[in-house]
């Protein structure tokens, strides 16, 4: 599973990151997570399975949805509480569901 | 109060859609992201080159010698952006339609030199520096605009050569860009022709003169500045960002201002501008975030009684001391949180003007026309931004306080709140224990 998180310059949801990492660890879920700044995103979207865009930047939504549909991946904006207690196991479960309603 | 929060976020989305979607405005803020290594190579190196007390140290020749022999490395990079920012621009928007995007870098440069004076003070052949720098900075952009759309349009009317099959790709990729090139050019030298008709002698004489000295002399000053400063925070506290919202129509001129300074600081000239790229990047957001929010997180880190609190101090701690403050934002939370508004609004301006005043009466240095990145931890960045001068790190301090001072009161009624539900809640589980054990 490929998780790639987008706001403007990869900074905050690098924060984001590192937590969901732990929470996929604890969960013994197999995942590769990263951040990209939204200039990077539509070549990173590439490699991913779902897109997860922060809330600060959820003006990107079109734009990025373009390219998320191309490349056949779900994408949706972060809840706004989760991003503020940077809870990785709540945004990873978001991720999860994503791919989950995908299938 | 939901209704109003709900009319204007309907108001802001679009316009933030726009801001950030426009291909234009995308390529602009890539384009100054694809020069910004460089001009952060160049900042390091003038920062090196005016150690402060160096020159006592080692003797004013030594000293003078040891400018000289650092002094190319900016002079390559943060003094002549202009040009890689011409050819990012170009790129990028050339790309952005899909187009050879490496040609439209290319073209953007040449008809950027096409529309620049190639001659100084009577001597042929040579491009003054200035043109490639501050001075340059709205003629470059427009160039770039113009030659990208241009190109791309050649290309698109697929005005090309075609190849015979089996030329190989590289060589019929050569040829399929010249008519483009040519055309596209043309029409520049044709521009080039037309203003030396006139009495501003050269298209980058009259971009100058009717745009950028106009814009920028609006834009130095304090009312554009609280403007811009308020439109930031009112993007923000609807959970948009507004730093990269304003930032997308004020850079050109917050860096046009930015150079002036940074020619006058290397000539050791009077500095001319307070408002600048780093008037904002250091002194706005350099305090923690967009905001100003390491007053906060000090305040929740010292004073919260409210678990809630406590553990946000400890969570955007970190983070906000790089200036990135996205968990304050949303987990105090800021965003649509009417107690908020006033402390949010009021303090960044105070700062503004405050920060604006000492400059301007001399009390601290002016930005010296270094870029400073926006991760650039508070004091040290208020040092570096103002060439070396202690100074800017007090103001910081100075700065911190008085914004913590501003949101005090507020941040009191919140934690309160909060710690008052964390009581209520612990209450009614204890509550809800005893029944169980009685019943």
């Amino acid at each position: 599973m490929n998780i790639l998180l987008a706001c403007s310059a990869g900074m905050s949801t690098s924060l984001l990151v590192s937590k969901m990492k732990e929470a996929a660890d604890e969960q013994g879920v197999q995942a590769e997570i990263w951040a990209a700044a939204q200039d990077k995103a539509p070549e990173e979207i590439k490699k991913a399975d779902v897109l997860l865009i922060g809330p600060q930047m959820r003006f990107m939504k079109k734009k990025f949805g373009k390219v998320a549909d191309e490349q056949g991946i779900p994408l949706d904006i972060i809840d706004a509480v989760a991003y503020g207690r940077v809870d990785g196991k709540a945004v990873l479960d978001h991720a999860m569901k994503l791919l989950n309603e995908q299938k | 109060m939901n209704r109003f929060m709900e009319v204007l976020e309907n108001i802001l989305m679009p316009i933030a859609e726009k801001l950030n979607n426009n291909r234009h405005l995308t390529a602009l803020r890539d384009g100054f992201l694809i020069a910004l290594p460089l001009i952060i190579f160049g900042s390091i190196l003038v920062v090196i080159a005016n150690f402060p007390f160096l020159d006592q140290l080692i003797g004013e020749d030594a000293y003078a010698a040891y400018q000289a022999a650092l002094g190319p490395a900016s002079a390559s990079t943060l003094s002549i952006m202009g040009l890689f920012v011409i050819i990012g621009i170009g790129y990028k928007l050339t790309a952005s339609y899909g187009v050879e995007a490496l040609y439209g870098g290319v073209v953007a440069l040449a008809g950027f030199i096409i529309l620049t004076p190639q001659t100084f003070e009577g001597v042929e052949g040579v491009i003054p520096t200035s043109t490639l720098g501050a001075e340059g900075m709205f003629v470059g952009i427009l160039t770039a605009f113009l030659a990208a759309e241009l190109y791309r349009y050649f290309v698109q009317k697929n005005l090309t050569i075609k190849m015979p099959a089996g030329v190989p790709e590289a060589v019929s990729r050569s040829f399929s860009a010249l008519i483009p090139i040519a055309l596209t050019l043309s029409v520049f030298l044709a521009i080039r022709i037309l203003f030396s008709l006139t009495p501003f002698d050269s298209a980058q004489n009259f971009i100058y003169t009717v745009l950028q000295e106009p814009l920028t002399a609006l834009g130095s000053g304090l009312p554009a500045t609280i403007i811009a400063v308020l439109m930031i925070q009112i993007f923000w506290f609807f959970g948009l960002h507004g730093q990269i919202l304003v930032n997308s129509v004020f850079d050109p001129i917050w860096y046009a201002l930015n150079e002036q300074n940074l020619s006058a600081f290397q000539a050791g000239e009077e500095l001319p501008n307070v408002v600048t790229k780093q008037f904002i990047d250091t002194f706005i957001v350099g305090m923690g975030g967009s905001g100003m929010t390491l007053a906060i997180v000090l305040w929740l880190f010292m004073l919260a009684r409210s678990k809630q609190a406590k553990q946000l101090g400890k969570v955007g701690g970190p983070p906000g001391f790089f200036n990135v403050n996205e968990p304050i934002i949303f987990g105090l939370p800021i965003i649509m949180n009417p107690l908020i508004l006033i402390p949010w609004l009021v303090a960044p301006v105070v700062i503004a003007v405050i920060t604006y005043v000492t400059m301007s009466i001399g009390l601290v240095p002016k930005p010296a026309g270094i870029i400073v990145p926006w991760t650039t931890p508070i004091f040290l960045s208020g040092f570096l931004a103002t060439g070396n001068a202690w100074q800017g790190a007090v103001l910081q301090l100075f700065n911190l306080a008085v914004v913590f001072i501003i949101w005090f009161p507020f941040l009191r009624i919140l934690d309160r709140q909060y710690f008052r539900n964390e009581v209520e809640a612990e209450k009614e589980t204890t509550n809800a224990d005893n029944k169980q054990k009685s019943g």
